[in-house]
């Protein structure tokens, strides 16, 4: 009965002993990363968040996201509350270009490391002390969506010196609107266009995006290209452009992020482009920068955009890939 | 026949009746080329308003009765959410109807619960609750857009008694929303519980004192509240074709300003189903009139605040004129 159970002892310490070296074996083990953003209300996020968590499981550490709805000050108290937890890293969504520069500084001289992703100081690391940047230059992605779809209307034929550039928001004044718009300015002025107007698409909610959209289409007959500058702002152009008594390219339309109803308005032909931003990326490379930082000192800048989806055929993988949150 | 007059004037809802034939007039006249008559202007309008406006007629009802709802912008994507997931599940349609209407009284039914058990502003339990709802709706859906075409074609009959067009000209949802206008209307100034609403609104000891059970009229009102929400969530979902976790933001103010703007007051006892009906119309043709009017489109919420505090003194001084 004693070698019975002295043999089970042993292959259990032996089995235990095993699973401990398995689990320490995971690169990441014991380390502790957050990131702190302004998401929230928009599944962006969620894509993001899957990025963090697959990457957190495969290095074997922990992570958390802070989602704080655009809200700037709620924000900054969150990135305190973090440094105050001595993370092994920070990566911090920069969306604004003084807001941040003392906060971050404050949180080197405490030894916590802080890296910029998805949106960045406009100076860049001239800008503000974060240790490098993941994601998508926002003004080359603006000027990519600009460039393809103004390309379409010289192909048309269309007199581009007298064209409409109409640029819905979801929230007027933030960053990413912002600085989008910047890179579609920056195209405009290639193509020779000069009259665009930024629209107040009314917040989040679809049905007032739509009805702001639809009314100023009827109200700008002028308008030969929309892009949404957002998300949302992109999802509802289809219906929009349906309700305002528009055919297919009739109107030029584009805009980010690759909601379903987005693919949908590109295969039935509203929707000329769209840029997905590969957020998926953003949140993974955040967490395994931070980790590769705290490892060996490596600090690289990943530029994590932005993908033209602009056919049917590159639709097929998106919508495969969809409902793992990966695109 | 001046007494006549005088008697229709002085109902609150005919100042906002005024209002709304004013501004159609208004932009009838002085939009660019009359866009504002256009038929797609008007087929748009017809099929977007009624999102808001179903909810806004419970949300009036409720302030009749004394109480606010902040929490229609998580209870409408939540019933969204419940359809959704049934839809995956394969649920019959009808089905699948009840249940998320059921779910929305149940929202309601513990906001009611929450508020008159608890003795709690339902300013407070209703924010509370608002942030609850939306957060576990967070964590289950993870914001993520789900499409419903993959379960329910485009063109059902499911979808056409809810969200079709008749004729190819009218959209089938402003029949409904007329006709929950008309529903509640009745109920409210032509059944026992209405004047329960508008006394318990009114002066809620009184109430009492006569024998109405205030806890349980407030209850059932937030419980109407909650069906509403989720009816305007499945009519939005259909036409949208997806989910979106954003589904209602704004509407809880939207709401509260469109019952304001029909005369319902803040405090209670006072509106009608007819003035909160124009209300919500008001609200919308009033966006959708300035960006015809080439407002710079960033100025348009400066021109809702303005006509809201407007039409709360213009309501004020009518009030006072009746009370004499």
């Amino acid at each position: 009965m004693k070698r019975i159970f002295l043999s089970i002892l042993v292959v259990a310490l032996l089995l235990g002993g095993f699973l401990l070296d398995a689990t320490a074996q995971k690169p990441g083990a014991g380390m502790y990363f957050r990131l702190v953003t302004h998401g929230g209300d928009d599944p962006f996020w969620a894509v993001v968040h899957k990025g963090m968590l697959d990457a957190a499981k495969e290095l074997g550490c922990r992570a958390d996201i802070d989602l704080c709805g655009g809200d700037l000050a709620l924000q900054q108290k969150r990135f305190r509350e973090a440094v105050g937890m001595k993370p092994d890293g920070i990566a911090l969504v920069i969306n604004d270009d003084t807001a941040w520069d003392k906060p971050v500084a404050d949180a080197l001289v405490a030894g916590v490391p802080v890296i910029g992703m998805n949106n960045d100081d406009k100076e860049h690391a001239a800008g503000n002390l974060r240790l490098c940047y993941i994601g998508q230059d926002e003004r080359r992605a603006g000027y990519m969506i600009g460039k393809r779809l103004f390309e379409e209307g010289r192909k048309k034929g269309w007199d581009l010196t007298k064209a409409h550039v109409a640029m819905p928001v979801e929230v007027p004044g933030a960053m990413y609107g912002v600085v989008r718009s910047q890179g579609i300015l920056d195209a405009m002025k290639e193509y020779g266009i000069t009259s665009y107007e930024v629209i107040d698409a009314g917040g989040l909610e679809m049905t007032t995006v739509e009805s702001r959209e639809t009314s100023y289409l009827l109200a700008n007959p002028k308008t030969k290209f929309m892009i949404g500058l957002g998300g949302i702002c992109t999802d509802r152009l289809t219906d929009s452009l349906k309700a305002a008594g528009k055919k297919p390219a009739e109107v030029i339309a584009g805009g980010f992020d690759t909601t379903p109803t987005t693919l949908t308005g590109i295969r039935e032909g509203y929707v000329t482009a769209t840029i997905d931003q590969q957020q998926y990326l953003q949140g993974y490379f955040a967490i395994y920068v931070l980790y590769l930082y705290k490892k060996y000192g490596l600090l690289p800048n990943i530029d994590t955009g932005g993908y033209l989806v602009d056919s049917v055929d590159k639709i097929g993988l998106i919508e495969k890939l969809s409902p793992l949150m990966i695109r | 026949m001046i007494s006549y007059g005088r008697k229709f004037f002085s109902y609150r809802a005919v100042s906002t009746l005024v209002v709304f034939v004013a501004l159609i007039l208004f932009f009838t006249f002085f939009t660019p080329q009359r866009l504002f008559i256009d038929p797609r202007n008007i087929s748009a309008l017809s099929k977007l308003m009624p999102d808001l406006g179903i909810v806004a007629l419970g949300v009036g009802m409720l302030m009749i009765c004394g109480e606010f709802d902040l929490s229609i912008c998580s209870i409408l994507p939540f019933c969204s959410y419940i359809f959704v997931l049934l839809l995956r599940a394969g649920t019959n349609l009808s089905v699948n109807l009840v249940i998320t209407l059921l779910g929305g009284a149940f929202l309601g039914l513990v906001n009611g619960l929450v508020t008159v058990k608890g003795r709690i502003p339902s300013f407070i339990t209703t924010l509370g609750t608002m942030m609850f709802w939306r957060g576990v709706l967070y964590v289950h859906s993870r914001m993520w857009p789900i499409g419903i075409r993959a379960y329910l074609p485009t063109g059902s009959s499911f979808e056409n008694i809810l969200t079709g067009i008749i004729g190819g000209v009218l959209p089938v949802q402003v029949l409904w929303f007329g006709f929950l206008g008309l529903v509640l209307g009745i109920i409210l100034h032509f059944h026992k519980f209405g004047n329960w609403v508008y006394t318990t609104g009114d002066n809620k000891e009184a109430a009492r004192a006569m024998g109405i059970n205030t806890d349980r009229v407030k209850t059932i009102c937030f419980m109407i509240v909650g069906v509403l929400c989720g009816f305007a969530a499945v009519m939005q979902l259909l036409r949208l074709g997806s989910f979106a976790a954003t589904q209602g933001i704004g509407f809880e103010l939207k709401a509260i300003a469109a019952s304001v703007v029909g005369g319902t007051s803040l405090r209670g006892g006072i509106g009608s189903m007819a003035g909160i009906f124009l209300g919500a119309l008001t609200i919308q043709i009033l966006e959708n009139g300035l960006i015809f009017m080439r407002v710079p489109v960033f100025g348009i919420t400066t021109f809702i605040g303005l006509a809201i505090i407007l039409f709360v003194i213009l309501n004020n001084y009518i009030e006072r004129k009746r009370r004499g």
